[in-house]
């Protein structure tokens, strides 16, 4: 048989010679005796026949269709982005926004820059809030006891339910956080009026009700007055947190900033009391850390220094010893007073008597009216702590017959645990309208689900005369509605949100402005720009009371117990966030801590207790009725040696989704702790007394259990200064991050700036930049550590989410880290400085001479490419980085969550594993850019391809453009003679310039001491 | 001449053998059933490789994140087994080729065992730089080859391509090298064979292979001339594989030093390994007239100066680092020295430097078990030495805020005991189906240093 | 040789020939199939020669060719996005709602009609029809309450790998003919993937570019003097890089 074969194929070498091939096959035939046709023959015929016919068929690459649209709307053309003005409602801020739409649907949320306060910054939690649209664990229909039910149904039941109670005068509660949105608050305002005993009642789960009860005291309304950073020269903070979660970070960013402008020589001075350190505290020029129980005694010491100056003598009794040193305090008077009216005091306390000293400060040194608005206040965080003491004993009571729960949590952010949990429970009628299964939800009879901000029409007044709409830029996923519309459904006119909004404005706000007579015209621009400003409401303020103001003579500091100090996070808040993998994974600004909440302790009271970071403590409440808590501890410089922080908002049902979050192999740990969730629960460590929520009033004992928890911190080393015992004769800190002082920049700029001559080249620079080349400079005195730019970034690039184990691993993904390193100064004062660091795209690149596939090179503008198509993973360019600002892929990080997908950003490629990626500048906006230029015959102007991080930077920290065009902000920044380079001395020649850290200090900057 | 010689020195073979006992000594073991010894050691290392192959499956399947490196830390056991691995090598070729052209006639009853060894140690360092890749499948990308990218070639400055030349190189010469030396003792195997396969398979390995003049003068050219091209290699290809390290700018890597830092220390383990290897072969295949005390006092004395000269480049990397006036330089070492991972520059140190140097005294060179646990020892250090540079050195280097620790993990500690398992496995079935010592050559030399050499000849 | 045959040899001879014979014309079957795939042969994943059925018999050789439709009327995202874009269905109704079948067809029915006096009914052509369902409007264009609107399923017959980010406005507007890469479109049925659209397709004309320019604008590329380069506005030159980020990112 074979040989019958054989002669085939020898026939086929000479296919031409048929005839031939005839007689040898003959032949052949002949030599080999009888032959008959056989069935095994048969099947080679066949077999070969059928073989052929497959070796030619398959080669063919799976089917791709393409769906055009049935009718295309004019402004939308596949595969270009849509811009549209928005408001963020991830939380009572109301930042203005752009929502980035691509064919459909958004995929990234930008700061508007034309908004007149967020001026075009936004902070993380606003950014990564998209991802909540694209939840697949978010609620799509209403709810009954769990189970589905139809909107109109449940409107049915729930308005008998309201008929029957209003029949017998039961009482009805609207809680709800704060509602900034005039539109809403009126239709609900009908709903209350329509029953015999309705109240709403509004409370923040991270509350500043004692700031507004200080001025119904001081000023006879309460308010919250909108505060100016931008004009104030000194500010003397008392634990208010405004760069990272005060009221509005991302407003007091843009403002503070604005006051601190070095290339102006106006430099507004900064004295932060506090007793963690706290992103505000890492920007202040003087920080003290102050006991919780201490502020009363420090405030009364200031006042009474300050009154000296203004010539009033108050007879206070002497109060005890002030925790910060009174030449000190002596020397902050004299600058405050020196800059009246252009000083501002700042109390993020909740005692309302210390709120009311600071109150009296900023009268006494005539900052109302200056650096504090009373006219035109802020409509944010309006909380009412008095109102929700009464609910929760009406509560208890059994008194509340409806309960109407929006935009908080009541059964997860309140303390009383349990109990109010059940108290919940037996409410009557009990209404969520949470996006999510949250704790309240699970207790609710009723969930309405809210659509996500980006599904509905929505307006919003944060700022008294700023008036914003958000409007929705993708269709609702499921069968929700949102606040508006179920409240008018409810007064009898169900009608769309869009008609309802523009009602509500035509009604409320077009009569407030005079630019516009016509209403369409103004509706359009408001529209087009997401905002308008319109005439403030009237706030009539009585003059100041001095009556109000008390002394507090007594510190309330415990000396033998630790003050248990809860506080939100920039990341989480209140616990809102719970859901959103991107803020979990996103470090904490300070404690470099992802995917957990700790108990920070100062370096000095850790030695005392003999624990290191991730030894397991116990915190045993002094207060009764509280479970004893465990957590890792986490060495916290710079904190208070008395003083415990944890962290509000973790440890949410939301969370319990994370467990298997990242990469699953033999040695992967689960991203939760014991209790299935991320973080534990500390709000029923907080306390509702004396109409205030209390966060700081818990006294704790700790000690270790033996136990350990090793904690996913992103950077382990703090200091630029490497161990004593590893260091080389006569080096100090290495100058990574350069700084100086006021005093010393004003004599020399240059001060503190090491090195910053370009180097000698062996070779000449073989590669002249003809076009443009990219450069960026980040500001370092300018950035917060706010983090906004990490998830920015992680948004723009399709930054996979790799989970704690991962994290713990040090194998995190971000593409743009910031670094933070802590250092010493005189007066023992721990200074900190936060390096935004992301791939510097050196001109001698390291990493492009190693790699040996050409995965990494140098374009023609100055870019470091990444091809990630190219690239085989030898991981070789990361090792020769000196900034390590590459990042491997590890595994294949999981994209199975389809809803999820529709987040990634299609101009970017999601990288497969085994492969290495960086930043690249987002060269996809800069292709954008010049495409667009070219399609318009025009150079690429300035500010045309800006950066992911860049254009969301609240504080305006980062510039980026043409290095060749010398007209170019980031050119003029590079001349900066506070600009310096990154390990300039390896003359790689980064694109990537800083600008020194600049200290508001007298003293010249001498070596700082890191460590 | 041999005369003058034979007064002078002690003979290379022991216990006046005969021409045919030599074949007879060395072909022996291979035709008489495997002894229960090895059989055991067989199934040892057979049991470590398919340790190896499945926690390298593993890693292929789900990727490199089964090991422990990070984001600072991209390099650790992968490249340091596979430098490791590739100094092993670097004694055969020094023995075989360079030793052949010192003339080196000692050499003979080791030279074929110690090429062995170098291909099977190129085979284990080669699996790693395919494996250490995030994309394996993809590693042929490091070659260069005409392709529809219009065209898109390698990066020829990348020492990472110069390695794949460098080790294709060097595993086809020392391949060829072994299988030339071997003709003759194949055709002896022929010869001698009783059962049909090994005839046939002998037949056809030894080339038809007939012992006349012109086959002889032939073979030496050949011999000579791929002993003159192995020999260059022995220095280029350690010297290449340092650049990997030497062209980067990392401090603790970015050194002038290194070529030859590491080819003294690859002959140096290299060394040690012969060592290890011909001790464990001449017990079990009962060789120790021919690997004889002379031979392991020999390659002792080598040891003890790559030994030396290991720790002289230890004390000039620290002195460098201290005149180059870089604290960046400078604190590496301080680190390496001191730092967190002291305990593996310390072995390193201990292994490598002060228990060689017991080798000075003859008594211990001259009592085997010593000089084999110090081989071990050695073997152990020069692991270390390259894990030291790769790993402490990327540990900590310019910004703190990327320092970072490492620890490896199951898969790698198993793909590292594989490795050492296909080596021995390959080289238990070398003792069994190849003559472990190079009779023709022996042959060669048996008539040195005896009192009546002619009597051999009758 | 044939002529030394005795009759055994001869029946075996041909008992094999059975056998030959079979195989032969496997053989030759085998060669028509295989021969043209030898010339077309391609690597895998070269997509070259791809010419997909599409849910609707359109053909580009008459609306391109006879009736010289410009492209950019149908495709006129190339102008302004990545993406050429398949155009919506409304488009193809600017003319489709008055031109429903082919000339001769409706002819015919005028003439039945005038013998037959009567009102000519309209007439539609099967593939045209497709267009009417899938907005969901019966021949007489009114909306058509027992179809449901859906969307034409289109075959893209030009894939790239998701790594690449081809994008169409640069190559549009610097006057890169749409037969450069697509063929002649003009004068096919049905559309057919004409090259192989590789990475070094791709860079070879992105090279020549840069050295000869592109229709009547000069080339300026990166080495050329920044004068020259400021002297003459954008929109008149022309420059093709070849950085690898100008597709991969």
């Amino acid at each position: 048989m074979s040989s019958g074969n054989k002669h085939y194929w020898k026939a086929l070498e000479e296919k031409e010679g048929g005839p031939e091939f005839l007689k040898d096959a003959a032949r052949d035939l002949v030599e080999r005796g009888p032959r008959h046709f056989g069935r095994r023959d048969f099947l080679k015929a066949a077999g070969f026949t059928v073989g052929t016919a497959f070796a030619t068929g398959c080669r063919r690459a799976p089917l791709q269709k393409a769906i055009p649209l049935l009718s295309q709307p004019e402004e939308i053309v596949p595969g270009r982005c849509l811009f549209y003005a928005s408001t963020c409602g991830g939380c009572s801020a109301g930042c203005g926004l752009l929502a980035k739409v691509r064919d459909g649907r958004p995929i990234k949320l930008e700061g508007n820059p034309e908004h007149p306060f967020s001026n075009g910054g936004l902070c993380a939690t606003g950014q990564a809030s998209i991802l909540g649209l694209y939840d697949s664990q978010r609620l799509q229909h209403p709810l009954k006891q769990g189970n589905k039910i139809s909107r109109d149904a449940a409107d049915r039941e729930i308005l008998a339910r309201l008929a029957s109670i209003r029949s017998q005068h039961g009482a009805v509660r609207f809680l709800t956080g704060t509602i900034t949105s005039p539109s809403v608050l009126a239709a609900l305002e009908e709903v209350l009026k329509s029953l015999p005993d309705a109240r709403h009642v509004v409370y923040d789960p991270v509350s500043n009700s004692a700031l507004l009860d200080a001025y119904a005291q001081t000023h006879g309304t309460r308010l919250l007055p909108r505060f100016h950073f931008e004009s104030a020269g000194v500010i003397a903070s008392f634990d208010a947190d405004f760069l990272g979660t005060w009221i509005s970070p991302v407003e007091y960013t843009a403002a503070y900033r604005a006051g601190r402008n070095l290339e102006e020589r106006r430099v507004s001075y900064h004295v932060q009391f506090e007793p963690r350190m706290s992103v505000t505290g890492t920007k202040a020029d003087q920080r003290f850390a102050v006991a919780p129980g201490d502020f009363g005694v420090l405030l009364t010491h200031l006042t009474g220094l300050v009154a000296k100056r203004a010539g009033i003598s108050l007879n206070w009794a002497e109060p005890d010893a002030s925790p910060v040193p009174m030449s000190f305090l002596e020397g902050l008077a004299e600058q405050l007073w020196h800059a009246r009216g252009r000083s501002l005091v700042l109390c993020g306390s909740q005692a309302i008597e210390e709120q009311v000293l600071a109150n009296y400060l900023n009268h006494l040194l005539g900052s109302y009216g200056t650096t504090i608005d009373l006219e035109r206040p802020s409509l944010q965080m309006q909380g009412n702590d008095q109102d929700l003491e009464s609910l929760v004993r009406e509560l208890h009571a059994g008194k509340v017959h409806a309960l109407f729960v929006y935009g908080v949590n009541p059964a997860f952010d309140l303390p009383g645990g349990d109990e109010l949990r059940g108290v919940l429970s037996r409410v009557p009628l009990l209404v969520s309208f949470s996006q999510r299964m949250d704790e309240t939800a699970f207790l609710a009879g009723y969930v309405l689900p809210e659509p996500h901000f980006l599904e509905s029409w929505n307006d919003t007044e944060a700022v008294n005369g700023v008036a914003s709409i958000s409007q929705p830029t993708v269709h609702p996923f499921g069968e929700t509605r949102s606040l508006l519309e179920t409240l008018s459904a409810w007064n009898g006119k169900s009608k769309s949100g869009y008609e309802l909004l523009r009602e509500s404005w035509r009604a409320r706000v077009f009569p407030r402005q005079k630019k516009e007579s016509n209403f369409d015209a103004f509706w359009d621009r408001s529209v087009h720009d997401g905002y308008t400003e319109v005439e403030a409401a009237v706030f009539k303020t009585k003059p100041f009371d001095l009556r109000a103001v008390q002394p507090i003579l007594r510190s309330s500091a415990a000396l033998d117990k630790f003050a248990l100090v809860l506080y939100p996070t920039v990341s989480m808040l209140d616990g809102r966030n719970a859901y959103n993998p991107w803020l979990h994974e996103l470090p904490d600004p300070i404690s470099k801590v992802t995917w957990d909440n700790y108990a920070s302790l100062s370096p000095a009271a850790a030695k005392k207790l003999g624990v290191n970071n991730g030894d397991v403590i116990h915190l045993d409440a002094s207060r009764t009725g509280l479970r004893t808590l465990e957590l890792p501890a986490y060495i916290q410089p710079g904190q208070h040696d008395r003083v415990v922080g944890v962290a509000l908002g973790y440890g949410s049902k939301l969370s319990a989704r994370f467990a298997k979050v990242g990469p699953q192999w033999i040695d992967a740990l689960l991203s939760v702790g014991d209790n299935g969730l991320v973080g534990q629960n500390v709000a029923s460590y907080l306390e509702l007394k004396n109409g205030v929520l209390h966060y700081s009033s818990t006294q704790v004992t700790l000690s270790r259990t033996g136990k350990q928890r090793e904690l996913a911190c992103t950077q382990i080393h703090n200091t630029l200064t490497v161990p004593e015992h590893l260091r080389p004769g006569g080096s100090g800190a290495r100058p990574i991050v350069q700084e100086t002082t006021l005093a010393a920049f004003l004599k020399d700029p240059q001060s503190g700036v090491e090195d910053d001559e370009e180097k000698e080249d062996l070779w000449p620079t073989d590669h002249p930049y003809t076009g443009p080349r990219w450069g960026m400079v980040i500001d370092l005195n300018a950035c917060t550590g706010c983090s906004s730019c990490v998830i920015a970034c992680q948004i723009e690039n399709n930054i996979p989410v790799v989970g704690r184990d991962e994290v713990r691993r040090n194998r995190e993904m971000h593409w743009m880290r910031i670094d933070r390193y802590y250092s010493e100064s005189d007066h023992g004062q721990v200074d900190v400085a936060h390096q935004p660091l992301m791939c510097q795209q050196c001109e001698n690149a390291p990493c492009e001479t190693v790699c040996p596939v050409l995965a990494t090179v140098h374009s023609e503008d100055g870019l470091n490419q990444q091809v990630y198509n190219r690239c085989v993973g030898t991981r070789y360019c990361a090792n020769n980085c000196p900034y390590k600002g590459r990042r491997f892929n590890w595994f294949n990080y999981s994209h199975d969550d389809q809803l999820q997908n529709l987040v990634l950003n299609p101009d970017v490629t999601v990288r497969s594993r085994g492969v290495m990626e960086k930043c690249t500048f987002c060269v996809q906006r800069i292709q954008e850019a010049k495409i667009e230029a070219k399609r318009r015959g025009e150079k690429v102007v300035d500010g045309a391809a800006q950066t992911a991080c860049q254009q969301s930077c609240p504080a305006h920290a980062i510039y980026f453009g043409d290095l060749n065009d010398p007209s170019s902000r980031v050119s003029k920044m590079m001349q900066n003679p506070r600009r310096y380079r990154v390990l300039e001395e390896l003359n790689v020649r980064p694109a990537v310039g800083y600008l020194t850290v600049v200290r508001n200090r007298d003293q010249e900057s001498k070596e700082e001491q890191h460590g | 001449m041999a005369d003058a010689v034979l007064t002078l020195r002690p003979p290379l073979i022991e216990g006046d053998k005969s021409i045919a006992q030599v074949t007879h000594d060395v072909c022996a073991p291979m035709e008489a059933r495997p002894s229960r010894l090895w059989w055991l050691a067989l199934a040892a290392s057979s049991s470590l490789l398919l340790l190896g192959v499945l926690a390298i499956g593993y890693q292929v399947a789900v990727g490199v994140g089964t090991w422990g490196l990070n984001r600072t830390i991209g390099w650790a056991f992968d490249i340091t087994n596979f430098v490791f691995w590739i100094g092993i090598g670097h004694a055969g070729t020094l023995i075989s080729a360079i030793l052949f052209l010192f003339r080196q006639r000692w050499r003979t009853s080791v030279n074929r065992a110690a090429e062995a060894m170098t291909i099977f140690a190129v085979m284990c360092a080669g699996i790693f730089p395919i494996i250490h890749t995030g994309r394996p499948w993809f590693a042929y990308w490091l070659f260069p080859y005409p392709n529809t990218r219009g065209s898109l070639w390698v990066n020829f400055r990348s020492p990472l391509v110069w390695d794949c030349f460098a080790i294709s190189t060097y595993f086809t010469v020392s391949a060829m090298f072994w299988f030339i030396g071997l003709l003759p003792d194949l055709a002896t195997i022929r010869d001698r064979a009783t059962a049909k396969w090994r005839r046939t398979l002998a037949g056809i390995l030894s080339l038809g292979w007939n012992g006349s003049y012109r086959a002889w003068q032939r073979y030496e050219v050949v011999y000579l001339m791929l002993a003159g091209l192995g020999t260059p290699l022995v220095i280029s290809v350690h010297t290449i594989v340092s650049w990997d390290f030497a062209t980067s700018v990392l401090p603790g890597w970015h050194a002038t030093l290194f070529p030859p830092y590491f080819v003294a220390g690859a002959i140096f383990s290299g060394m040690a390994m012969v060592l290890t290897l011909m001790i464990i072969a001449r017990k079990l295949m009962r060789l120790e007239d021919y690997i004889t005390l002379r031979h392991i006092d020999r390659m002792a004395k080598l040891v003890i100066l790559t030994s030396c000269i290991v720790g002289l480049s230890y004390a000039t990397e620290f002195f460098i680092a201290l005149y180059s006036g870089s604290s960046y330089e400078q604190f590496v070492f301080l680190n390496r020295a001191l730092g967190p991972m002291f305990w593996a520059y310390w072995t390193m140190v201990s292994c490598n430097l002060l228990i060689p140097q017991l080798l000075w005294f003859r008594r211990i060179r001259a009592y085997v078990p010593a000089v084999f646990v110090i081989s071990i020892f050695v073997n152990i250090g020069m692991w270390f030495e390259r894990f030291v540079i790769i790993v402490t050195s990327l540990s900590r280097d310019f910004l703190p805020s990327n320092w970072f620790h490492y620890a490896p993990t199951r898969i790698e500690i198993a793909t590292l005991l594989g490795s050492f398992g296909l080596f021995f496995t390959l080289f238990l079935l070398f003792c069994r189906f190849v003559p472990v010592i190079a009779v023709a050559e022996v042959k060669g030399v048996l008539k040195y240093g005896r009192p009546h050499a002619e009597a051999i000849h009758e | 040789m044939t002529e030394t045959l005795n009759q055994s040899r001869l029946r075996n001879y041909l008992g094999g020939t059975f056998l030959t014979l079979v195989l032969l014309t496997a053989l030759a079957f085998s060669l028509l199939v295989l021969v043209p795939k030898f010339n077309a042969y391609a690597l895998p994943g070269n997509q070259r020669g791809y010419e997909p059925a599409q849910p609707i018999a359109f053909s580009h050789r008459l609306h391109a060719g006879e009736l010289q439709v410009q492209c950019l009327y149908c495709h006129s995202g190339a102008e302004r996005s990545r993406h050429a874009g398949i155009p919506a269905t409304n488009v193809c109704m600017n003319c489709h709602r008055f031109v429903s079948a082919p000339l001769g067809a409706i002819r015919a029915e005028d003439d039945a009609a005038k013998k037959e006096g009567r009102e000519p009914r309209r007439v539609v052509s099967p593939e045209i029809r497709k267009i009417y369902d899938a907005l969901a409007i019966n021949d007489q264009m009114k909306p058509d309450a027992t179809k449901a609107s859906k969307p034409i399923q289109w075959v893209k017959v030009h894939n790239l790998p998701d790594f690449v980010y081809f994008d169409h406005r640069p190559h549009v507007n610097a006057g890169v003919a749409c037969q450069k890469c697509h063929g002649p479109v003009e004068t096919m049925e049905r559309v057919r993937q004409v090259e192989d659209l590789s990475m070094g397709w791709c860079v070879n004309c992105h090279r020549a570019v840069d050295r000869t320019g592109l229709d009547g604008k000069g080339n300026f590329t990166a080495a050329s003097a920044p004068a020259a380069q400021a002297s003459t506005p954008v929109s008149h030159r022309v420059y093709a890089s070849i950085d690898c980020s100008t597709c991969h990112y």
